[in-house]
């Protein structure tokens, strides 16, 4: 794999607030690496950092690039072959799609018929050839998203980094868009891209960073993060009394690490590779339990995250 | 140069597209000055006619107010996130704030300019005859100091709320004390010393010399004056100007 960034010990300060703190990461050409965490995390900051156009109290950003040095030293350099689409629609309402994407890429040094044959390609590839005439300021939200996209992609860009494109849009929006990056994937584009919506994480990603209190907490696959938390499973009874139940006796049961009754079900929490189900339902009704549901938790990154933070996603 | 081409004629398009920048360039100081003028028709005599006073004096008003304009196409909500994509784009930061005052500068004087030809064909005001041209370029150096002075404060304030308000109490009180709505020349020692210390005092004396007397020292000095400091507001926004405020 072709490493295209290396990032190191990055840090941002705000007054006495420490946004990012000591993140490092690579990431690798063709990739579609999601940085994953809740809001506050230090993903726009981060992502803000990476474009170049936020300087870092410490650390520093490498990038193929700008032949393997600091960003920095040749920030016009990494910054033509960067495409950035930004959480806020950073588009000219007043003005027509084909208008916005046009003026974009020409900020890139693209003129004439190459000019118009890339703007040509974005407004396709989103989707919005047929209103590339119409303005913008009478588009849905899922087009001002998609229009956002064109704006980043006309040029051509070898590292994409998006933050947070599909906030505030229908399914169908999101959907398109999420179809979208993969089949820029597919064309060789390598993507950063930073949520907090884990379904899109699940659906896209190549490797995930999950980052927390501006620090990363797990990185992997999504394959990789779910397995390492696989050594515990949760499973959810519901039954009738549960107030009366004294959960302790369950504590008795080879495996079980943890009981809770939450919301008028059970929860144990048990090692994974001991077969204890039985035992926990006869407990249950040796007690005079009468069990009304069983279920088992289906391992996601939002349990993951849990798992690793205490706290959910959305928290 | 060819993306600054492009940002200038981008920031030109969101100024002459917006219908309330037209209304409140050419509008506000045409009305100002006919409504002025009638009110107080007679009052000033027949070789300077309250036409003539108010047609020079709102003129000026509407120059020097044309620094909210700058500070709109710079900050105003509806392109600014727009605008931040230029904070990522490979340009130079000279690229995203200069075109601004350029186009900002542009559509002013376009607009004033028309507002004279307005005022000067259906109240006959008068600017001068030949002199006339010198009366223009002094409107070009108020231009050019109120839209520079404005993307200062827009880089050192960065809220274009907070740099309309500061703008609007200034161009406000200097028109004021400066007499473009009433002289206040002969209303005792403290008014004049009031007076003279506004800018507009100044640009309005001038402007009336080279009309009246066909005197064009004191033009000459104000306009050198208004571009030396149009061009320090520029050196201390070059100064000021950081990306990482605009994301």
């Amino acid at each position: 794999m072709t490493e295209i960034l290396k990032i190191s010990g990055l840090e941002k300060s705000y007054k006495d607030n420490k946004a990012v703190d000591g993140i490092s990461f690579d990431a690798y050409k063709g990739e579609i690496l999601c940085i994953l965490g809740p809001n506050g995390a230090g993903k726009s900051t981060t992502i803000n950092m990476l474009t170049g156009a936020l300087g870092c109290d410490g650390g520093e950003i490498r990038s193929s690039f700008s032949g393997g040095q600091d960003i920095h030293k040749d920030l016009d350099a990494y910054k033509r072959r960067l495409g950035i689409v930004p959480q806020d629609l950073a588009i000219y309402e007043d003005l027509t799609a084909a208008q916005n994407v046009l003026f974009f890429a020409s900020l890139y040094g693209l003129k004439g018929a190459e000019l118009k044959q890339l703007c040509d390609y974005a407004l396709e590839f989103v989707g919005l050839m047929d209103k590339a005439k119409d303005k913008v300021k009478t588009f849905s939200g899922g087009m001002k998203r998609r229009l956002n996209i064109a704006c980043a992609i006309a040029h051509r860009p070898e590292l994409l980094i998006m933050d947070e494109p599909t906030v505030g849009i229908d399914p169908q929006s999101r959907n398109h868009i999420l179809e979208s990056i993969k089949r820029l994937r597919n064309e060789g584009m390598t993507i950063i891209y930073t949520t907090h919506y884990m379904e899109e994480v699940e659906e896209i990603s190549t490797r995930i960073i999950i980052v927390d209190h501006g620090k990363i907490i797990a990185t992997g696959t999504n394959d990789e993060l779910k397995e390492s938390i696989e050594a515990e499973k949760l499973t959810f009874i519901e039954a009738s009394d549960l107030d009366t139940f004294d959960a302790d006796v369950l504590y008795r049961i080879e495996g079980v690490k943890h009981v809770e009754t939450k919301g008028g079900r059970l929860e144990v929490s048990s090692i994974r590779s001991i077969e204890n189900l039985d035992r926990i339902i006869a407990m249950l009704i040796e007690h005079g339990k009468k069990i009304s549901s069983v279920a088992t938790q289906v391992i996601s990154l939002e349990t993951v995250f849990l798992n690793l933070t205490g706290r959910s996603l959305r928290d | 140069m060819y993306q600054f081409r492009r940002i200038l004629k981008m920031d030109l398009m969101n100024l002459f597209t917006n219908p309330m920048w037209w209304i409140g360039t050419i509008g506000l100081p045409l009305f100002l000055a006919l409504i002025m003028g009638f009110i107080t028709n007679g009052t000033y005599g027949n070789v300077v006619t309250s036409y003539d006073y108010y047609g020079v004096s709102m003129l000026v008003f509407g120059a020097l107010n044309n620094a909210t304009l700058a500070a709109n196409s710079f900050l105003e909500s509806r392109i600014v996130k727009a605008n931040m994509r230029l904070c990522t784009a490979p340009v130079p930061s000279f690229f995203i704030y200069f075109p601004k005052v350029i186009a900002s500068f542009i559509f002013g004087v376009f607009c004033h300019t028309l507002t004279g030809l307005a005022l000067h064909f259906i109240v006959g005001v008068d600017f001068g005859g030949n002199n006339a041209v010198f009366l223009w370029l002094l409107l070009l150096a108020v231009n050019f100091f109120a839209v520079s002075i404005s993307v200062m404060l827009c880089c050192l304030l960065k809220n274009e709320e907070t740099v309309n308000q500061i703008l609007s109490s200034l161009v406000m009180i200097a028109c004021l004390l400066g007499g473009a709505f009433f002289p206040l020349k002969g209303l005792g020692r403290i008014a004049d010393a009031a007076s003279n210390i506004s800018p507009v005092m100044w640009i309005n004396a001038a402007a009336f010399q080279a009309i009246y007397n066909d005197n064009l020292f004191l033009l000459g000095c104000v306009c050198a004056g208004l571009i030396a400091l149009g061009m320090l507001w520029i050196g201390i926004s070059s100064k000021c100007f950081n990306r990482e405020d605009y994301l």
